[in-house]
């Protein structure tokens, strides 16, 4: 096998130089000298966005790497594959094994507790972040393990409800602007509408995702969570903290918002790229998704998509940097400098503007109000104007009917009010316990007929009772 | 809310200790019984708060078993009162309502009536509804009482159109839904107990604090709540944000204290207790229970401190990353699963050892990545990096065949970060297959022949049957089919002649035979070159019917021999001895008689000997029992027939079309940006091929620029020419005509291929701003254009849905059976793989 010697440690008077260094500073066993180019380098890892937005994670290093200068660290991305659970594998397998160096890795809000509890990430002092009175509490909570500070949120998601105003105009619904929120009741009321108006043919309710993979945890959560209001699956340790009572309310109320009459046909197949098309080609009135599709579904629909935050409880996602437990004290130190910095309120609000639902309340304030996003030039307040009309970037319209702002009024609610999944070390387990138990509802119908809502939720609870210590 | 210090402030305490009741049991509505330790709770507790230096002498007031009135009174009085601090403590019994959604705080007079009858008691909720209403600036409620954490619940669920609840916080002794045992006689109950030596430990200690210290002793201490569950103390809602706090107390620091660094009362009990656990292995439970029973001396009928180790919450697990061929992938993630869920993944306490992640990538791709790139897999690179591309760094890698270890190794010359070390056998066996529609009615004899022989027959007995194969760059069990067609190579156009050409072929044997169902037509007339196994396990892929097919099994195709290797990555040594122990324990599994009653129902057969199948008949599946197994396969000869299938079409022809209009400019930088995205297919096209980017900028006028001329480049060259920024790929202050610009592309590339066979392939990479310029009439010249040049468009979508059923993206690929990428997690390897199709690939 190769040893990997960094070209400057080949020189005798470099080596050298750096033994003296390692001595004078009293040994920092793990640092490495600076590569080549004289630049020591912060390794950051981050999955593929999907929704092709590292542009922006991109553009906000580069900008730190400039006020390093030449003589300082530079940050380096790493992008994983675009597949969660392959992400996920590869962190936990490189930061366990030492297969690769990453000093911060970008995660899902889910594994914060797993990373924790394994020491595989670091507690963090207030150097990592800036102003956290300013980050939405609900969404800073997924930084916390037992306690701690382990990461800082970077971007934030929430579920939210998209809908067709020209199917409930149509239809003849009387209120055809939902903004101001909207219950489950009124909506399978304005289903049922525009099912009578249309016929079933090609109005199919609405679009979710409940193909038995992470989208139907979600799903599941945010019924159980409106149903039971509070309920928390496991407790601030991790451990099951949940009834068969409290099951039985939340695979009843999953059951009534997903019965055929107002899901699509394919609803029990579909993950987000199939519950978008649904919508998109017209064969639902309502879509539950994430903030990101917003900017497509309004090219395609324009004055015709409505959107308002979803109905109940809305899961929180998102993902949040922390600094590796197997880096040098002093690339930590760095680390933390340069989570600072693409977390603050200036890179947050560059987020926003990149079509990231952000993590903290001021990047939602009017323009003027807000901080100015000046790490990412492309995502600036003032654009240079083009001669075509044709902006530089395209920035979602943020106008929605009557005055209402969707980043301010549908998005930022959505986040402050949403729930989380359960926070546990164990949460791989969890997850898959629910989505398997849940093939009860989804999966294929057994002759005899599908399980109660008591008989599942038993069936749920002594599952999670196996995998969950408590 | 903020960091709120107290002191000075007017503070009440109110304190309800219930430890007498008026009605206990056996009396059919009493209580379980009295709670002697509660008594200390008050008395311990309204000491160490009188020491706290925030309530003064006049500001706690404890209730020693209070009436329901007595406490409502005392409660609605010290509401009005504090201006800072309020805290009020219950300790007694308590019970919930079924669903848990309210909780009774029993008082002295607590009743248990038929029904839903609780007089005595005094609701969670009516609690909440007075402070609510108090004028104190912080309220902290601390619960020590059977499902003291429901209250939470209660909480979120209180109607308070004002968040003014939002100033109480909650200090609960158990998870909810728990009830806790009544503790010694002697002392406070556990809870109470830790909260006051962490009040009375001196100095500062805020609430955050007091909940962290707290549930840190308990833990080490190991209590127990009923039906054996550790007790867990909870807080509404941690984790505290520092500047959310509330400063609880700030006595003098004790010198002598000795609760953290010299053995006091609980490190006492702790030590021979521990002994006691190390012991159960020799002595049984018996020795357990005896000593519990000494240390339980002086509990009451209310139950006793457990202090059982029991299974406590589970260590991480350690992560094995396997890696294996495309084909075998369902087959290893369903052997993973059932290994996850098995004694040999599980410890005496119950947890999981390991978890384990399947995942697949491109056979030649793989062996490419271990072999030549195994220094940027651990270290990516901008051009390079398998981290995305390939996936995980691999701790298992089990390819179709041996002899892809051989094909890796061979390769690793210089720079190697991953050594392989593979078993000696392999883990299973099965053959690949002619697998023949019974309606063709071929008659092959089942065995004897080779392959070129057998597809000419068929193809002799029935004009319309066609043979089908997937991409013998992605799928093993393709190349080594390949292998046997192309015999000793002498006319490779010939055997590539007898595979039918129509459309692209699917990367992986499963794909191919999930897909093919879809045309009743097709599937009905072709036969198609899979694994064996994949004809019993590969066949139930959802809502669909398929023809019946026949195995004939050629005698010149190599068999697939999934084979177990150990991947070590330079310097992933920080685990070492748990990590082998981790891969001994999977590969025994897997090779063990377990493992193979996993394989045998995904179809194998036995590794070695007669090669019999490991479970089921083999008529069922259309299969034949005894197979003759052919020569295994040989590293060189699968790399001379990669290479012979890649020129076989010639060197290719790609022409990139690179959007460049202002709303480019968000997704530009990066390797998600167009000019990155675009860089990363070069490593398909090789020396030989053809290739150019058009920069797609301008409405009128020249509709694109040249970004890099048309012709044959070194890689560095055409990197250069899509690297960002000034003298690269930029972004123009215009907009684009995407239709103007394919129906040129088209004419261009038509023009070029009018001469020979060669591949061809348009990549079309754009944010779909300018699609109105791609709609009704011109969307359908553009299409009719397409399908007449018969070169392959890919469409690449950097937008969600801008591949949904007839956007314009979608409708231009299919016209061309090309492909439509949106930003789907699989964008760039897709895109790749397109062009690696066409190109000859590396240099």
């Amino acid at each position: 096998m190769a040893r990997r010697l960094p070209a400057a440690v080949l020189a005798l008077p470099s080596l050298l130089a750096l033994l003296f260094l390692t001595a004078c500073t009293g040994g920092d066993a793990g640092e490495e000298p600076p590569d080549a180019d004289n630049r020591r380098r912060i390794v950051v890892a981050s999955g593929q966005d999907v929704t092709g937005k590292n542009g922006i994670r991109q553009q906000l290093i580069d900008v730190w790497n400039a006020e390093e200068g030449p003589q300082g660290f530079e940050a380096r991305l790493v992008e994983l594959p675009g597949s969660a659970d392959q992400q996920r594998s590869q962190l936990l397998g490189a930061l366990q094994s030492g297969s690769a160096r990453y000093d911060v890795v970008n995660l899902d809000v889910t594994w914060v507790p797993e990373f924790a509890d394994a020491g595989l990430i670091r507690p963090l002092t207030d150097a990592a972040v800036r102003s956290p009175d300013d980050i939405i509490p609900s969404v800073d909570r997924t930084s916390y393990w037992k306690g701690k500070r382990y990461a800082v949120p970077f971007n934030s998601d929430a579920g939210l409800l998209y809908y067709r105003k020209d199917h409930l105009r149509e239809a003849g619904v009387s209120r055809t602007d939902l903004s101001d929120g909207v219950t489950w009741d009124e909506l399978r009321d304005q289903i049922d509408a525009v099912k009578g108006h249309f016929g079933p043919q090609g109005h199919e309710g609405w679009a979710t995702q409940l193909a038995p993979y992470e989208g139907r945890t979600v799903n599941a959560i945010e019924a159980f969570t409106s149903a039971v209001p509070g309920l928390r699956l496991t407790d601030d340790d991790g451990e099951y903290a949940a009834t068969v009572e409290q099951l039985t309310a939340g695979v009843a109320e999953l059951r009534a918002r997903t019965s055929p009459p107002y899901t699509f046909d394919e609803a029990s197949e579909s993950r987000e790229a199939e519950s978008l098309s649904a919508f998109a080609e017209g064969r639902t009135t309502f879509l539950r998704h994430w903030p990101y599709v917003y900017p497509t579904l309004h090219e395609t629909y324009g004055k015709n998509l409505g959107v308002t935050r979803l109905p109940g409880k809305a899961v929180l996602g998102g993902q949040n940097l922390a600094v590796t437990s197997s880096t040098s004290e002093q690339r930590a130190a760095k680390a933390a400098e340069l989570i600072a910095f693409l977390t603050d309120p200036d890179s947050e609000r560059c987020l926003l503007r990149a079509g990231f639902a952000a993590t903290r309340v001021s990047a939602y304030q009017e323009p003027g109000t807000a901080p100015a996003c000046r790490h990412a030039p492309a995502y600036a307040e003032t654009p240079s104007a083009s001669p075509t009309g044709e902006g530089t970037v395209r920035l979602p319209p943020d106008r929605i009917a009557d005055g209402v702002s969707f980043s301010r009024d549908i998005l930022l609610p959505s986040l402050r009010e949403g729930v989380h999944r359960p926070r546990t070390p164990l949460y791989g387990a969890v997850t898959h316990t629910l989505i398997t138990e849940l093939d009860a509802l989804y999966g294929p119908s057994p002759r005899e007929g599908r399980p109660g809502d008591a008989e599942i939720a038993k069936s749920l609870d002594e599952a999670l009772r196996k995998v969950l210590p408590g | 809310m903020s960091r709120f210090d107290p002191r000075g402030e007017v503070n009440r305490a109110l304190l309800a200790a219930v430890s007498e009741y008026d009605h206990t049991a056996p009396h059919p509505q009493g209580v379980t019984g009295q709670l002697p330790a509660v008594r200390h709770n008050r008395t311990t507790l309204e000491d160490a708060l009188h020491r706290s230096a925030v309530f003064g002498a006049h500001e706690v007031r404890a209730l020693a078993s209070p009436t329901p009135d007595e406490f409502t009174g005392a409660l609605r009085r010290a509401c009005q009162e504090a201006r800072g601090l309020l805290l009020v403590y219950f300790a007694g019994h308590a019970v919930t309502s079924t669903s848990g959604n309210e909780l009774h705080l029993q008082m002295r007079t607590a009743r248990v009536l038929t029904g839903d009858g609780l007089p005595g008691s005094v609701t969670f909720s009516e609690v909440l509804g007075e402070l609510v209403e108090s004028r104190a600036q912080q309220v902290v409620v601390i619960l020590d009482c059977c499902y003291a954490g429901n209250a939470a619940e209660i909480w979120h669920r209180f109607d308070d159109p004002k968040r003014k609840k939002h100033k109480i916080l909650l200090l609960m002794s158990v998870q909810p839904n728990r009830c806790i045992l009544g503790g010694d006689a002697e002392v406070a109950t556990p809870f109470t107990r830790e909260v006051v030596r962490v009040l009375d430990a001196g100095g500062e200690v805020w609430l955050s604090e007091l909940y962290a210290a707290v549930k840190e002793r308990m833990d080490a201490a190991k209590y127990k709540a009923e039906a054996d569950d550790s007790q867990r103390p909870q807080a509404l809602a941690p984790p505290w944000d520092p500047d959310a706090d509330v400063l609880l107390a700030a006595g003098p620091v004790d010198p002598h204290d000795d609760t953290e660094d010299t053995p006091g009362w609980f490190s006492w009990l702790r030590r021979p207790f521990a002994r006691v656990r190390e012991s159960i292995g020799l002595f049984g439970r018996t020795v357990v229970a005896l000593v519990l029973a000494f240390v339980a001396i002086g509990a009451t009928g209310y139950g006793v401190v457990v202090l059982t180790g029991g299974s406590g919450p589970c260590e991480p697990t350690l992560e094995l990353r396997v890696l294996t061929d495309p084909d075998l992938e369902p087959a290893m993630r369903a052997a993973a699963d059932a290994y996850f869920a098995s004694d040999a993944n599980t410890t005496e306490d119950g947890c999981p050892r390991s978890g384990v992640t399947v995942y697949s990538a491109g056979a030649a791709h793989v062996v490419t990545a271990l072999g030549e790139h195994s220094d940027p897999w651990q270290q990516p690179r901008e051009d390079v990096n398998p981290q995305r591309d390939i996936g995980p760094q691999p701790d298992v890698w089990i390819p179709a065949t041996r002899a892809d270890v051989d094909r890796a190794t061979d390769a690793q010359v210089e720079r190697v970060f991953a050594r392989l070390e593979p078993d000696d056998g392999p883990l299973a066996y099965s053959p690949v297959v002619l697998a023949v529609p019974e309606s063709l009615d071929a008659d092959l004899p089942p065995t004897g022949r080779s392959l070129p022989e057998l597809v000419r027959t068929l193809k002799d007995s029935d004009g319309t049957a066609q043979v089908r194969r997937p991409d013998p760059e992605f799928s093993d069990s393709a190349l080594l089919a390949t292998v046997g067609l192309y015999g000793d190579g002498a006319d490779v156009r010939g055997a590539e002649g007898l595979i039918s050409r129509a459309g692209r072929p699917e990367p992986s044997a499963v794909r191919l035979l999930c897909t093919l169902p879809a045309d009743d037509a097709a599937d009905d007339r072709s036969a198609v070159l899979v694994p064996e196994f994949l004809l019993r396990s590969g066949v139930g892929c959802h809502s669909v019917t398929r023809a019946e097919r026949t195995a004939v099994y050629p005698d010149d195709v190599p068999g697939l021999e999934p084979t177990f290797v150990r991947v070590r990555w330079e310097g992933g040594d920080r685990d070492v001895q748990a990590r082998d122990d981790r891969v001994d324990r999977f590969r025994d599994w897997l090779a063990g008689k377990d493992g193979r009653e996993v394989l045998g129902r995904q179809g194998f057969r036995s590794a070695t000997g007669e090669r019999e199948l490991l479970a089921g008949k083999a008529a069922d599946h259309g299969l034949t029992d005894s197979v003759p197994p052919a020569d295994p396969a040989d590293a060189t000869q699968m790399d001379r027939t990669l290479e012979r299938y890649g020129n076989a079409h010639g060197p290719g022809r790609v022409l990139y079309l690179l959007d460049s209009s202002g709303s480019m400019a968000g997704l530009w930088d990066g390797p998600s940006g167009g000019p990155g995205i675009l860089k990363q297919t070069l490593t398909g096209l090789g020396r030989g091929d053809e290739y150019g980017v058009w920069a797609v900028h301008g409405v009128k006028g020249p509709t694109h620029t040249d970004l890099l001329d048309f012709g044959r480049h070194s890689r560095k060259e055409a990197e250069k020419a899509l690297g960002t920024g000034r003298g690269g790929a930029e972004v123009r202050a215009a907009e684009a005509d995407p239709r103007a610009a394919l129906l040129d592309a088209l004419a261009f590339m038509r023009e070029r291929g009018a001469g020979d066979e060669r591949p061809q392939l348009i990549v079309y990479l754009t944010d779909g701003e300018d699609d109105n310029r791609l709609a009704g009439d011109r969307l359908r010249e553009v299409e009719d254009r397409a399908r007449e040049s018969g070169v392959p468009v890919v469409m690449v979508m950097l937008k969600s849905g801008g591949c949904d059923r007839d956007r314009p993206g979608t409708r231009v690929a299919q016209a061309t059976q090309g492909r439509c990428l949106d930003a789907g997690d699989d964008l760039v390897p897709a895109l790749r793989d397109e062009v690696a199709r066409t190109g000859t690939g590396e240099e």
